[in-house]
């Protein structure tokens, strides 16, 4: 007991030699500890999963490359059950007990934004990779929080196009049935501000806890409703479970789902194909994307994981990751203000094409326009996703 | 008025899933005096392998039910012969501790071999058939038609042949039947597998509907039936029956009439309120099978 505090103490008092020494070049031959926050238990384990693959996969590529500037990278995983508390709590402990450099996370929105005034404190550059609530960027950068930053697009971005495409497709009342959660609600939310102008109308709103499987009272409502679409910012585990009690209430084929709920995942539409044909999204990224870098992605994920294809999470960490990585590089340095600057200036060549940040530091990038034609994913177009704060 | 009746069709699809888990459960409980604390995790192994059956070998779903129904039945048969076996004429709290540790144990091995995330079942009948303006999947119809075939052939069972009515004999006095010559271990576990077989054949018949299948979704089964067999009576057949289609009907209507939210509570408060006023269930106790 005397012997491991007496230890603890002399590498605390090593490490603040080293800090004091090393900041802000690198010390040598350190590592730099990246902690990743997702959920890796719980309902939507299944994206944690995926974005500490992805995360590990660039880590991997990094340090075989030969690190950055000789430092290795290593990824630090904690478990946010895609609860704001367990988040804070995992969040704590990687930056007291792990004591990260960087922290990437959360995929729940409601998390990140427990997160962010947690690592402001801290002095800890927190870079996102798959919230999608509008409120996270806007109380970053200029708006507030100066080491927070998202690169992944907002649903205010998100929910003005999907309003905007529907409206030139002729759907103009929306059934909403979204999930309950800042992500689910706060996309709704966002979407009342483009609706009128689009002439679009919201007939009902409904919104379902996460884990839910008896959908079938609400679609019959929908059904009886006169709605011309089902306007959905769901999960991806309960797509599938819709989809199918669309059918089994006579609604698919006769309205479409659109939104945001990994319409375009091969198990989801396997589920249920009659339902998911002509289902509409708006994706950050998706395994079809056509690229060079997105295709060698998708290849060399696939080989890395027994073939498993990846999801948008997936790619979102792992671009992040080698973002952060140029980002580090650029500074020369794991200290947080220089970084952050590093992050202000950066323009990274991503598959999908240069990524900069705006000064709320919500990463400027496409959002891709799908749609699922014969049971396969066809994009559409591409909107360019730059959030107008002003109003 | 049709929104009614179909709450009530919905009702009763879900009542008959219900009760075909809990009549495996109380008629374990009949032979053993003891409450199966692992009977979601054979309805959980049973979808697991009607999936694992369509999504890797590729067979038509009523093949995937026998294979699941077998896989399940096997497992049974080594953890009758292992665990339950042994829960003879052993104290009530022995039989707790093992069957949630087999549920523990059967649980993560699952995860254990298809990974904790959700996979999705895609067979079955979910086109709706539709009278007049109320629609019900084909599923649902063959999940009620099938509840209605399983218990008019245990009913049948029960009563005519030699196994069934030793399992009434088993059930009514264990130390008789030792004299007589019944060959109580095997009595109890082939009631055994014939109850857990039956909770796998609920949950593939489910999985078309429910569609998500995951290691630990039989934990609300389990859940769900202790209700059902408290207020149908322990080891009660016929009693069982009503009561899942009462806890089903009411739960559908709780979900229409209040939210979805609120569904799961009428089990729990169904079973505070039997154990508060009539802990024997709604019918007699002695009228075992």
């Amino acid at each position: 007991m005397k012997k491991s505090a007496f230890s603890a103490l002399t590498r605390c008092s090593a490490l603040a030699l080293c800090v004091g020494l090393a900041t802000p070049a690198f010390a040598q031959q350190e590592v730099i500890k990246i902690g990743l926050v997702s959920p890796n238990s719980g309902a939507n384990a299944r994206y944690g999963a995926f974005a500490q693959r992805g995360a590990e996969l660039a880590a991997k590529e990094i340090n075989d490359a030969g690190g950055i500037d000789g430092h290795s990278v290593e990824i630090i995983p904690a478990d946010s059950v895609c609860t704001p508390v367990e988040g804070v709590s995992a969040t704590q402990r990687l930056i007291n007990q792990d004591e990260v450099d960087f922290i990437i996370g959360d995929i729940c929105s409601s998390v990140t934004l427990a997160m962010q005034p947690l690592v402001e404190d801290a002095g800890i550059v927190l870079l996102n990779a798959a919230s999608s609530n509008p409120e996270i960027t806007y109380k970053a950068g200029v708006g507030g929080y100066k080491y927070s930053f998202r690169n992944y697009p907002t649903d205010e971005v998100r929910a003005a196009s999907i309003v905007e495409y529907a409206a030139d497709k002729g759907l103009k009342k929306l059934a909403v049935l979204s999930v309950d959660s800042d992500y689910g609600r706060g996309a709704i939310q966002f979407t009342k501000k483009y609706t009128g102008a689009a002439g679009v109308e919201l007939v009902s709103e409904d919104y379902y806890k996460e884990g839910e499987v008896d959908y079938r009272a609400v679609l019959t409502t929908i059904r009886k409703s006169g709605a011309d679409a089902i306007l959905m910012y769901g999960l991806a585990d309960t797509t599938p479970i819709i989809a199918r009690q669309m059918i089994e209430t006579g609604l698919a084929g006769k309205l479409p789902l659109i939104g945001n709920g990994e319409f375009s995942a091969a198990a989801t539409i396997q589920a249920a194909p009659k339902a998911m044909n002509g289902a509409i999204e708006a994706a950050a990224w998706l395994p079809a994307y056509e690229s060079e870098g997105s295709t060698a992605f998708v290849a060399s994920y696939e080989a890395a994981y027994d073939g498993e294809e990846p999801n948008n999470h997936a790619y979102g960490h792992w671009e992040t990751v080698h973002m952060l990585a140029q980002a580090i590089d650029e500074a020369d340095s794991t200290d947080a203000d220089a970084v952050v600057a590093a992050l202000e200036g950066i323009s990274f060549e991503s598959p999908m094409g240069a990524i900069t940040f705006d000064d709320h530091h919500q990463a400027i990038r496409p959002l891709l326009m799908l749609e699922i034609v014969d049971g396969e994913p066809v994009v559409t177009g591409s909107v360019a996703g730059e959030v107008d704060y002003a109003n | 008025m049709e929104f009614l009746i179909e709450q009530i069709l919905n009702g009763i699809s879900t009542g008959s899933v219900y009760a075909i888990v809990a009549v495996g459960m109380t008629m374990i409980f009949g032979v053993l005096r003891a409450i199966n604390f692992a009977h979601g995790e054979y309805y959980m192994l049973g979808t697991f392998g009607g999936w694992y059956a369509i999504s890797a070998l590729g067979v038509p779903y009523p093949v995937a039910i026998v294979i699941g129904v077998a896989v399940t039945a096997a497992i049974a048969f080594v953890i009758g012969r292992l665990v339950m076996e042994r829960m003879i004429g052993a104290a009530p709290e022995a039989s707790v501790v093992a069957t949630l540790g087999v549920s523990l144990v059967l649980q993560n091995s699952v995860i254990l071999a298809f990974g904790g995330s959700y996979k999705f079942f895609s067979e079955g009948y979910i086109e709706p058939v539709f009278f007049g303006d109320i629609g019900i999947a084909q599923q649902r119809l063959l999940i009620i038609g099938l509840c209605i075939l399983v218990f008019a052939g245990l009913e049948w069972m029960v009563s005519h042949t030699r196994i069934g009515k030793a399992m009434r004999a088993v059930s009514q006095n264990t130390e008789a039947c030792a004299v007589v010559g019944i060959d109580v271990r095997t009595v109890v576990i082939a009631t055994f597998v014939l109850g857990t077989s039956l909770a796998a054949f609920s949950g593939i018949l489910t999985a078309p509907v429910n569609v998500s299948v995951y290691g630990s979704m039989g934990e609300i089964i389990t859940f769900k039936t202790l209700p059902i067999i408290v207020m149908g009576g322990l080891g009660n057949v016929r009693g069982t029956f009503i009561a899942a289609m009462i806890l089903g009907i009411a739960e559908s209507f709780v979900a229409g009439q209040f939210g979805l939210q609120y569904r799961d509570s009428v089990g729990f408060v169904t079973l505070i309120l039997m154990l508060l006023w009539r802990p024997h269930g709604l019918f007699s106790s002695h009228a075992r099978f």
